[in-house]
């Protein structure tokens, strides 16, 4: 699961936050700290899906899944099982 | 409980905003007026919450007429102290919770608070402007007091010494027809105009929209859209008005837990811009939800033109009991002046409606003569929800409003059935190859393609043809050869100095600090961008 962590850290830091995740712990809400909104969730979407191979379905579009670094590792690990 | 006065007459002269509030707070004192998150509040309680900022305001020193800036992300805090604000006689500066420091120090020079109230999430924006810029401004804090902050500053936190004051309606003398908000607008170009809306101007739109949507006490509206546009405090406020209840959801960008929320508090309403119907129709599982959703009467659009494909798509996907009603207005009449009455809709697909009760549309030439069915000319629009002007723009006022009413902008004609359609804006029309160019058309079939969710159209500037037509694209998925297709799509479909020579494909088309397509900054990304190549 670290690895996985790493690599979505990774993502969020160099795609939003010009490489920089110092501040953003795993369980931060990405929504709250302004560093996702609806365009930036398709962003994020496609990255997973074409990262990872998976589809990510309409009905998964909860914060529960994709709103923090912990959930969408969690969320990863449940599609990739 | 309906709203039992029949409204013959649109004249509202005795009314205040904040009485909508005040009197539901009187008769359904336990109802449920909002919900956020795990929060809910009733209206007493909301009530009690901005009486006390309206008696803190007073005690500051706000008295009738001040401007009092509100920068506060959509919440309940939101909500008392919209209403605390007016209670207290303050004219409501509501801003864009997206404002930087630059922009808020501008807004706050023009407007010369007396006093500004922020959520603490914004705090933060606040501290970043020079202490000469607040000057006298007194500044308060949605939140608890902080550590480190001593009780000689100039910050007042909320809601701990709130409580210490009075819950009683302040019930000042306040005349309806003076100023209730400044909401700044802003075209493509220029700075950003304070349109400034009198308490009658809000209640008689108010009024409007209550009857032609039917609302009542057992509405429930779910509110996606910021409160600082114009539309989001109309929501607020016709919802308030009837005593029905409001539920705040910020996390649009989660489709799936705003449809989840929808069913479980029962909503009765959803209010969409353009885009929010875009990303609810291409994102979401709202196609799952057609059995789940019950008492969803309708669905709202306004916030300028959908593409047809949007509206027949949701038409098919949404609950057959679920009205679709489309609307047009503008922040300048409070802010709606038209609808489509929804069950016109399929006859009328690309029409704004018919003007909203109280509200007469002309369309009329350059020189100011009325024109009749099929001439094509500019919407004007007349109401008691005309604003009073732009705050401090004098000028700008003189270009928009005369005796002919509000002039929108906005150009189209009358069919002959009194329904009104619009062709595009008076200050936005391309040329191409010396023909003018109908961009709302080109951009309706583009989204008929299938492949875009979004799209905007320009012209650039081209040293042969004089302009060229280009355009910005958001793609429902990302597949290979998008633009190719969607150009061959409308090389069949439209004359051939319609077809854009070139689209590029965006995340989401740029849009202005009032929620509209920007125009001006899609050319600037369009010719900051690289071509494809090959």
């Amino acid at each position: 699961m670290a690895g996985l962590e790493i690599e979505i850290r990774q993502f969020i830091a160099d795609r939003f936050l010009f490489g920089d995740d110092r501040q953003l712990g795993d369980e931060d809400s990405l929504l709250e700290a302004g560093i996702i909104d609806s365009t930036g969730i398709l962003e994020l979407i496609n990255y997973l899906e074409e990262h990872y191979m998976i589809k990510v379905n309409d009905d998964e579009l909860v914060p529960e899944n994709l709103d923090t670094i912990a959930n969408i590792c969690a969320y990863l690990s449940k599609k990739t099982a | 409980m309906r709203i039992d006065e029949p409204v013959p007459n649109m004249k509202t002269t005795s009314c205040l905003v904040h009485h909508f509030l005040e009197k539901n707070a009187g008769l359904f004192p336990t109802k449920v007026a909002v919900v956020h998150e795990r929060g809910r509040a009733s209206y007493s309680e909301v009530n009690k919450r901005a009486n006390q900022l309206a008696h803190n305001l007073i005690k500051a020193g706000v008295r009738p007429g001040d401007r009092v800036v509100l920068l506060c992300e959509n919440s309940i805090e939101y909500v008392f102290c919209y209403y605390g604000i007016l209670k207290a006689g303050g004219i409501v500066a509501s801003l864009n919770t997206d404002i930087k420091p630059e922009g808020l120090a501008e807004l706050v020079k023009e407007l010369e608070p007396k006093a500004l109230v922020v959520s603490s999430k914004l705090e933060k924006t606040v501290r970043a402007l020079d202490a000469s810029v607040l000057q006298a401004a007194r500044l308060m804090v949605i939140g608890p007091r902080r550590a480190g902050q001593s009780p000689g500053d100039a910050v007042l936190s909320l809601p701990e010494e709130a409580v210490a004051q009075r819950d009683a309606n302040p019930g000042l003398a306040i005349d309806p027809n003076s100023c209730a908000a400044i909401i700044y607008t802003s075209g493509s170009a220029g700075k950003p105009k304070g349109a400034m809306l009198s308490h009658a101007n809000i209640a008689a739109n108010t009024r409007a929209v209550i009857e032609y949507l039917e609302l009542t006490s057992s509405d429930v509206q779910m509110v996606v859209l910021p409160f600082f546009y114009v539309m989001g405090k109309s929501l607020l406020n016709t919802h308030f008005a009837v005593g029905g209840t409001v539920v705040i959801n910020n996390k649009f960008a989660y489709t799936a837990s705003v449809l989840k929320q929808m069913a479980e508090e029962d909503v009765t309403g959803f209010s969409g811009v353009p885009s929010t119907y875009a990303h609810l129709l291409f994102k979401s599982p709202l196609a799952q939800y057609r059995d789940k959703l019950p008492a969803l009467r309708y669905c709202s659009q306004a916030g300028g033109h959908m593409p047809r494909r949007v509206k027949l798509e949701l038409l098919k996907i949404l609950p057959s009991h679920t009205r679709l009603v489309i609307m047009y207005g503008a922040t300048e009449a409070s802010a709606r002046l038209t609808y489509v009455p929804p069950e016109r809709l399929d006859s009328k697909i690309d029409s704004i409606g018919i003007p909203i009760p109280g509200v007469t549309m002309s369309v009329m030439s350059p020189e100011g003569k009325q024109l009749g069915p099929g001439e094509p000319g500019e919407l004007v629009a007349r109401g008691d929800n005309i604003m009073l002007g732009y705050y401090k723009n004098e000028e700008a006022t003189k270009k928009v409003l005369d005796q002919h009413g509000y002039h929108t902008g906005d150009l189209g004609y009358c069919d002959d059935e009194g329904f009104l359609f619009v062709t595009g804006r008076k200050d936005d029309q391309i040329k191409v190859g010396g023909r003018r160019v109908n961009s709302q058309e080109i951009e309706d079939k583009i989204v008929e393609s299938g492949e875009a969710a979004e799209c905007i159209v320009f012209g650039i500037a081209d040293p042969l043809e004089g302009r060229r037509l280009a355009g910005l694209v958001v793609p429902i998925r990302p597949i290979p050869d998008t633009e190719k297709n969607i150009l061959a799509y409308c090389a069949a479909k439209l004359p051939k100095f319609e077809v854009p020579e070139e689209l590029r494909l965006v995340d989401s088309i740029p849009k202005t600090s009032s929620g509209k397509p920007d125009r001006a900054k899609s050319v600037q990304i369009f010719l900051e961008s690289e071509p494809k190549q090959g």
